[in-house]
């Protein structure tokens, strides 16, 4: 378990992260959505330890993380960094072998992760004679060699056509399967709705939500009641809150507050109720909701 | 530890491999070789040709004997100027005109044991003591300071700007951040210094092999003076702390900025300060006794290069090169952890240029 607690980080006077705190089970794929500059690539980098907090605590398992541990995560950086000269396949190993693997099981690892990529074909090309999308998988194949036990990836769909964020969807699917908590950054918010067990919604370096996908819908959204009545008599609706509309024989009112229960008996007896629900809101918008 | 070496082997094989590093390594080889040769092809300390008809006279350095079947053969050579003498069955000299006066002497003594041999007398030649400096390899020691100095400057600025270059491709192309994650920053910027180190190594030892095969091969290795094996085991001694010292500058200069086309300008103080040695150094060479030399070859970074060329030009007290060696090694120490401090700091921000003294608080 991936525990974030209290984080905060300042440059100068301007505050980066103001008690950012979340919790990853294993297993568990975390999908991290912010607005640009919200916070989320400083808190994953504190999580790599690549940057220090000034206060709070990333704990795995209980503990306080150490580097020891840390040498364990995998970790894709919003700014890809490959060697552009050196070979893919050797690429892979190298990173693999900085993690602690023995050189036959680095090999390996990269052969086998390679063909899980579709790039055996490619693996004596330098990085740079290949194309972007291909350098992201060389780069998720470097975050992946060493069997990571977290996996923190900063917006690791970015540039990437559909096959390949399928790919790449299978691959983290298959880790997450695994026991590793899994943590990534994205504006696709459908990529991370389809995804995801959990989201954090963070803006201007405070968490505005987290949790499970179905909680927050609740949660946040709670969702606009949609009310159809046919053959309603006119002016039926004069006493409710909310907004009607006619459509032809069919009246739909949509209202955000006011006792559901009463609304129901009311539209009962104007007509013929064809649908009273709550409508889901879209993780797009209680995003909008959250951060507005 | 295992981290450095990782990333050491990895800088040894990526640049071993490439064209750029074996031409280099040519081009410096045949460079030292022609400049190790130069003072016997350009030397004006050749011997005189003398032909000789009739019965060779004793061998002696500086006559090169050429045996001609009779006289008009040989006059005809002195007057093609192919002779510089002719020596006819060991008593009439043959000259173009008026003989070389040293030539004259060196005939003239020649002849003159020759009768006194077969007299049956003995001779004992005449034994010098020098009383003063041993000055007879003054000219040969002097060449070789100024090879090492040459030699030294161009390995030093050629590896440590590597360093430089290798620290900022990780940090523009972001590897860093990485690398970071599974190793420490001083594994990362040791790694490098170590690797490039040892190619630095491999390029001295080709040179040195270099040139001391090209002084054998040209007859000048018998010139060389004795103790040839210490300077040479000094020199890399040597190599290897001002290559550790200006190293750690080029990689703590080198993580403030994160493009190569910025290095030039935020490497300028480690350039001036390497020129800066270079010209006293050379200076040293010029005068390797006289009081600068003797205080700079005790100051670091400046002892880094000038010592050696002391050594190589002068006699110099052991005492005294262990004293500038532990000095220059201290140097070394406080400038790697500084250099790992800025480094530690500077690496990850990436973006404009950063502040010296915004990293070394």
């Amino acid at each position: 378990m991936l525990e974030i607690d209290g984080l905060r980080k300042r440059y100068g006077d301007k505050t980066a992260l103001d008690g950012v705190g979340f919790t990853v089970r294993p297993g568990e794929m975390f999908g991290f959505v912010g607005a640009n500059g919200a916070g989320k690539t400083t808190t994953m980098r504190i999580v790599m330890g690549v940057l220090d907090a000034d206060s709070g605590q990333v704990r795995l398992d209980g503990r306080p993380v150490t580097y020891d541990d840390r040498r364990a995560f995998g970790y894709m950086p919003e700014e890809r960094g490959l060697y552009q000269k050196m070979k893919v396949a050797e690429q892979i190993e190298y990173f693999g072998r900085l993690h602690g693997l023995a050189p036959a099981a680095a090999r390996s690892a990269a052969a086998a992760l390679l063909e899980r990529l579709g790039l055996t074909e490619r693996r004596d090309d330098a990085v740079e004679a290949l194309s972007l999308g291909n350098q992201q998988r060389v780069q998720l194949a470097v975050a992946l060699v060493h069997e990571p036990t977290v996996l923190i990836l900063d917006e690791p769909f970015s540039g990437l056509d559909p096959l390949a964020v399928d790919a790449l969807a299978e691959v983290l699917k298959d880790r997450a399967a695994a026991g590793v908590p899994v943590i990534f950054s994205s504006h696709q918010l459908d990529l991370v709705e389809r995804l995801c067990d959990s989201v954090g919604i963070i803006s201007a370096g405070r968490m505005v939500a987290h949790g499970p996908v179905g909680e927050l819908r609740e949660r946040e959204g709670r969702g606009v009641l949609r009310v159809v009545v046919k053959n309603a008599a006119p002016g039926w609706a004069d006493g409710l809150p909310g907004e009607l509309t006619r459509e032809g024989d069919r009246d739909v009112l949509l209202c955000e507050e006011g006792d559901d229960q009463a609304i129901l008996r009311t539209a009962i007896e104007a007509g013929k109720v064809e649908h009273f629900g709550r409508r889901q809101p879209t993780l797009t918008e209680i995003f909008r909701e959250a951060v507005a | 530890m295992n981290g450095l070496w990782l990333i050491a082997q990895r800088e040894i094989r990526t640049r071993v491999r490439t064209k750029s590093f074996l031409i280099s390594l040519a081009i410096s080889a045949i460079l030292v070789a022609a400049l190790a040769s130069l003072p016997k092809v350009l030397g004006g300390d050749h011997a005189y040709d003398v032909g000789v008809v009739g019965a060779a006279p004793a061998p002696v350095a500086q006559l090169a004997y050429e045996r001609y079947p009779d006289e008009a053969a040989a006059r005809k050579a002195v007057i093609d100027g192919d002779l510089d003498a002719a020596l006819i069955n060991g008593d009439r000299v043959l000259a173009n005109g008026e003989l070389d006066q040293r030539l004259g002497l060196i005939l003239e003594s020649v002849h003159r044991d020759a009768q006194i041999k077969a007299a049956g007398v003995t001779i004992t030649p005449l034994r010098v003591e020098s009383v003063g400096v041993d000055a007879r390899y003054q000219g040969v020691r002097t060449g070789i300071a100024t090879l090492i100095v040459m030699v030294l400057f161009f390995l030093l600025i050629y590896s440590a700007m590597y360093v430089a270059m290798g620290v900022v491709e990780e940090k523009g192309s972001r590897i860093v951040e990485i690398l970071l994650t599974s190793m420490r920053p001083w594994q990362l910027l040791g790694g490098k210094i170590v690797g490039l180190g040892a190619l630095g190594l491999i390029n001295l030892a080709v040179v040195v092999v270099a040139g001391l095969a090209a002084s054998s091969a040209t007859g000048f290795a018998a010139d060389l003076p004795p103790g040839m094996g210490g300077i040479v085991v000094g020199t890399v001694v040597w190599f290897v702390l001002g290559y550790a010292f200006f190293s750690a500058l080029a990689a703590a200069f080198g993580s403030l900025v994160s493009r190569q086309e910025e290095l030039n300008s935020v490497l300028t103080p480690m350039t001036a300060l390497m020129m800066l040695t270079y010209v006293t150094a050379y200076f040293a060479t010029v005068e390797p006794t006289g009081t600068v030399a003797r205080v700079l070859s005790f100051v670091p970074p400046f002892s880094s290069m000038v010592m050696p060329v002391r050594t190589a030009a002068a006699d110099v007290p052991l005492g005294e090169i262990l004293i500038a060696g532990v000095l220059m090694a201290a140097a070394v120490v406080a400038v790697l952890m500084g250099a790992a401090r800025v480094y530690r700091r500077a690496v990850l921000r990436t973006g404009a240029r950063v502040k010296l003294g915004e990293v070394v608080r």
